[in-house]
C-alpha cells in the first residue's frame, strides 16, 4: 500500500469536480504564515503511519496570527517526530460549525469496488452511522445512501443537501472505478453555507 | 475455463435417472434415494446402478456401470465412496450423462480439495453440470423427482407452489423443507448445492430467474464465489421475480486489514448488506423472516405504495398493529369520504368510521366483507392489514372463507394476522391453503408487508425510467 502525496490526491479529486479546502505545504513555520496571509489556519501533520490524525494530536485548527502559528508549527513539528517521514501542511478553515460526513472507498475481496457514506470527522467510529454500495454509483443510488443515514435530518435537513451529497458520492464513485486506487478517504468533507469542502484526503494505490 | 452460467435444464428436468450406488441394503444412502424416486413416483426411466449388480435392485434392472445402459441418462446421483466419485464421474462423462449430483461427502468440507479440484475438472472437461458434492441435491414436487437421502416418513412433503428454495447447507435446507408444509406455502424447486465445487449460487439464481415455475426464489448461502457475476444475475433477476436471501455469518467480523476508516467501517457484512440492498434482495434475517417473506410473496401482488388500512374486531390488537406499522416504516391509510359513507352504512352504529377499523367483537362474516369491499376499492389504500380473532362470537369459518375471497381477489396485497389456540389454528391453514398469509403477530405482519412494499418499489424504479 502507498499514499498517494496530498497534492496529487487533490488534483485527482479537482478533475472530478470534487471541491477540497485551499492547502499548501509549509516546510517551516514562516511558509505557514505567509500561507495564512492574515486568515485562520489549521496545521496537520501528514505521515504513512499515522491514520488518525487528531487522535494522534498531529492536527491544530484555529490558528490565528503570527505568533500563535510559529508555536503551533514548532510544537506540531515536535510532537509529529514520531511519526517520520512527515510533513506539515497548511490549510485554511473551512465552515466552521458545518457538519462533518465522510465518503469514502474500498475494494472489497469478493464484490469489488465499494462507495461509502457516513457520519464523519471524529463521530465516524463513535456513531458507526454509514452506507454502502457497490460502484459504479447512479444518482437515485447515492440519494438513497443519504437517505439511509440515521442522522439524515442532520446531515442533510433539506433537498438541495441531498442532491449535494448525492452528487459528490456519484463523482466519488466515478473517481474511484476510473483510477487504480485501492481506498480511499474524504474524511471529514465539511457540509456549510450550502456548500461543502473535502478537508482531508487519504487515497491509498 | 468454466462456462459463465451452466445450463440446468436437463439436470432439474431430467428425463432418466441413473442412481449410482443404488442398493438392496436399506442402511445404504443409494438405497434411500432409488426407493424415494420409486415411491414419489418420479415419471421419467430408473436405472439402479451398483459395482457389484446382478440382476435387479428394487424390481429395477441394475447395471455394472453407467457405461452399461445405453440409453441417454439425463442426470446421474452420484452416491459412492468419495474416493470413487472423480471415476464415475468419468464415465458419466463418457455415457454422455447431461448432468450429476454428487451427494457423497468427504471433499473440501473435511480438507480433501485435491479431490475436489479433480470433481471440477472432469465436470468441466466434458462440460457436465454437477451439483455438490456433499449436497442433499434436488426435491421438485412437479416432477417427482427426490435425490434427498432422507427417510420419507420423516419428512412432511411439501405441496406444489411457486417458491423456490436453494441452500448451500443441507442441514438448513431440509429443516426449511420439512417446515414448508405447516407454513402453508407450495414448493416449486428445492436445489441443496453443498460445496458448489461446479455449479454454484450464480448458475442457480440464474436458472431459477428464468424457470417459469418459479414465481419467488428463497436462497441461504454462507458467501458466494463469484462476486461480479452474482451482481449481473441478480440484477436480471430481482426485476423479474422476487428473491428472499438468508445468509449465515453475517456477525463474522472483519479480517481484512484497514488502512483507511472507510475500509474499517465496510467489512464483509455490509458489502453484503449493499449487495442485498442495491440490487433488489429481500433480505430475511432469520429463518422466521424467510418463511414469513415467502409467503407474502408467493401469493400477493406488488403494492402500489406504503399506506395500509388495518381493519380487526379486537379494538386493543388494532392499536397494536398502527404501533407496528410505523415501527417497519409504514403508514396507517387515510379512508377517502366516499369509503367511509359507505362503511357508515353497512356498519353498526357503535362503529367508529376511522382505521384502525374496529368492527366490534361481533362482527360476522358480512360486516368483514362490507369493510373490505369498500377498502379495496379506495384509491386511498395500498395495502390491508385484517385482523382476525376467532375466539369472538362472529368469527367462524364463513370469515375465513371472506377473508380468502378478498385476499385472491384484489389488486392490492392483504395480510391477516390471527392469534390463538386450536380453532385459531385450524381457521389459519384453511386461510393460508386458500392463499392468504396468515401472521400470527401484528408485528409479523406489518415486516412482511414491509418487505413486500420495498420490493415493490424496487421493482418499479427499475422497471419505470424515471
Amino acid at each position: 500500500m502507498s499514499l498517494m502525496d496530498y497534492f496529487k490526491a487533490e488534483a485527482l479529486l479537482r478533475r472530478y469536480g470534487i471541491r477540497s479546502v485551499r492547502s499548501a505545504y509549509a516546510e517551516s513555520a514562516h511558509d505557514a504564515v505567509r500561507f495564512a496571509n492574515g486568515k485562520r489556519i489549521v496545521l496537520k501533520a501528514i505521515s504513512r503511519s499515522a491514520l488518525h490524525k487528531s487522535k494522534s494530536g498531529l492536527v491544530m485548527a484555529d490558528l490565528d496570527g503570527e505568533r500563535e502559528i510559529r508555536l503551533a508549527y514548532d510544537a506540531l513539528a515536535k510532537r509529529a517526530a514520531r511519526y517520520r517521514p512527515f510533513r506539515i501542511l497548511a490549510q485554511r478553515m473551512a465552515g466552521e460549525g458545518g457538519i462533518e460526513i465522510i465518503v469514502g472507498g474500498k475494494t472489497d475481496s469478493q464484490f469489488g469496488k465499494l462507495v461509502l457514506l457516513g457520519l464523519g470527522g471524529v463521530y465516524v467510529e463513535a456513531f458507526r452511522d454509514f452506507s454502502v454500495r457497490v460502484c459504479p454509483v447512479g444518482r437515485a443510488e447515492a440519494e438513497s445512501m443519504v437517505m439511509e443515514l440515521r442522522s439524515r435530518a442532520v446531515v442533510a435537513p433539506n433537498r438541495r443537501a441531498v442532491v449535494m451529497i448525492a452528487n459528490l458520492i456519484v463523482r466519488v464513485s466515478r473517481l474511484y472505478s476510473d483510477n487504480k486506487i485501492s481506498e480511499l478517504d474524504l474524511n471529514p468533507v465539511i457540509l456549510h453555507n450550502g456548500t461543502y469542502d473535502a478537508v482531508d484526503l487519504r487515497v491509498i494505490t | 475455463m468454466r462456462q459463465r452460467y451452466m445450463n440446468l435444464e436437463r439436470l432439474v428436468n431430467p428425463r432418466s435417472i441413473a442412481v449410482i450406488g443404488a442398493s438392496q441394503n436399506p442402511e445404504k444412502v443409494g438405497h434411500v434415494i432409488l426407493k424415494n424416486n420409486i415411491d414419489s413416483g418420479f415419471d421419467g426411466r430408473i436405472y439402479p446402478v451398483n459395482i457389484n449388480a446382478s440382476g435387479a435392485i428394487m424390481g429395477l434392472k441394475a447395471y455394472r456401470s453407467v457405461l452399461d445402459i445405453k440409453r441417454p441418462v439425463d442426470l446421474a446421483i452420484i452416491a459412492v465412496p468419495a474416493a470413487a466419485v472423480p471415476g464415475v464421474m468419468r464415465e458419466c462423462g463418457r455415457a454422455g450423462v447431461k448432468g450429476a449430483i454428487v451427494v457423497s461427502g468427504g471433499f473440501a468440507e473435511v480438507g480433501e480439495t485435491g479431490l475436489q479440484d479433480e470433481l471440477t475438472a472432469i465436470a468441466l472437461r466434458y462440460s457436465m453440470p454437477v451439483i455438490g458434492p456433499n449436497c442433499l441435491g434436488i426435491t421438485d414436487p412437479r416432477t417427482r423427482l427426490d435425490t434427498l437421502f432422507l427417510p420419507s416418513f420423516k419428512i412432511d412433503k411439501p405441496s406444489v407452489g411457486g417458491v423456490s428454495f436453494a441452500s448451500q447447507s443441507g442441514a438448513v435446507g431440509s429443516s426449511v423443507l420439512d417446515m414448508i408444509n405447516s407454513e402453508s406455502f407450495g414448493l416449486s424447486r428445492f436445489i441443496s448445492y453443498g460445496n458448489a465445487a461446479v455449479v454454484d449460487e450464480v448458475d442457480i439464481l440464474n436458472f431459477l430467474c428464468k424457470d417459469r415455475e418459479t414465481r419467488v426464489v428463497v436462497f441461504y448461502i454462507e458467501g458466494v464465489k463469484r462476486g461480479r457475476e452474482f451482481i449481473e444475475v441478480a440484477k436480471r433477476a430481482t426485476i423479474r421475480k422476487p428473491v428472499i436471501i438468508l445468509k449465515g455469518g453475517m456477525s463474522e467480523a472483519g479480517s481484512e486489514a484497514a488502512h483507511s476508516h472507510t475500509a474499517s467501517l465496510a467489512g464483509s457484512t455490509q458489502a453484503y448488506e449493499a449487495v442485498f440492498r442495491q440490487f433488489g434482495f429481500t433480505e430475511a434475517k432469520d429463518l422466521k423472516d424467510l418463511f414469513n417473506f415467502s409467503k407474502i410473496f408467493e401469493t400477493q401482488p406488488l403494492a402500489r405504495g406504503d399506506r395500509i388500512a388495518i381493519i380487526t374486531n379486537g379494538g386493543g390488537t388494532g392499536v397494536l398493529a398502527t404501533d407496528a406499522l410505523y415501527e417497519n416504516g409504514l403508514e396507517l391509510a387515510k379512508l377517502s369520504e366516499n369509503t367511509k359513507r359507505v362503511l357508515r352504512k353497512a356498519m353498526p352504529p357503535i362503529v367508529n368510521v376511522r382505521l384502525p377499523l374496529d368492527m366490534a367483537g361481533d362482527a360476522d362474516d358480512k360486516r368483514f366483507a362490507a369493510a373490505l369491499d369498500a377498502i379495496g376499492n379506495d384509491k386511498n389504500v395500498d395495502a390491508i392489514m385484517a385482523i382476525a380473532l376467532f375466539q369472538t362470537p362472529g368469527a367462524d369459518s364463513r370469515v375465513a372463507a371472506t377473508l380468502i375471497h378478498y385476499g385472491t381477489s384484489m389488486s392490492k396485497p392483504m395480510v391477516v394476522v390471527s392469534m390463538g389456540g386450536s380453532y385459531t389454528k385450524t381457521h389459519k391453514s384453511m386461510i393460508e391453503s386458500g392463499g392468504v398469509p396468515v401472521y400470527e403477530s401484528p408485528g409479523d405482519a406489518a415486516e412482511s408487508l414491509a418487505a413486500l412494499i420495498r420490493y415493490s418499489r424496487y421493482r418499479y424504479a427499475k422497471t419505470h425510467k424515471v
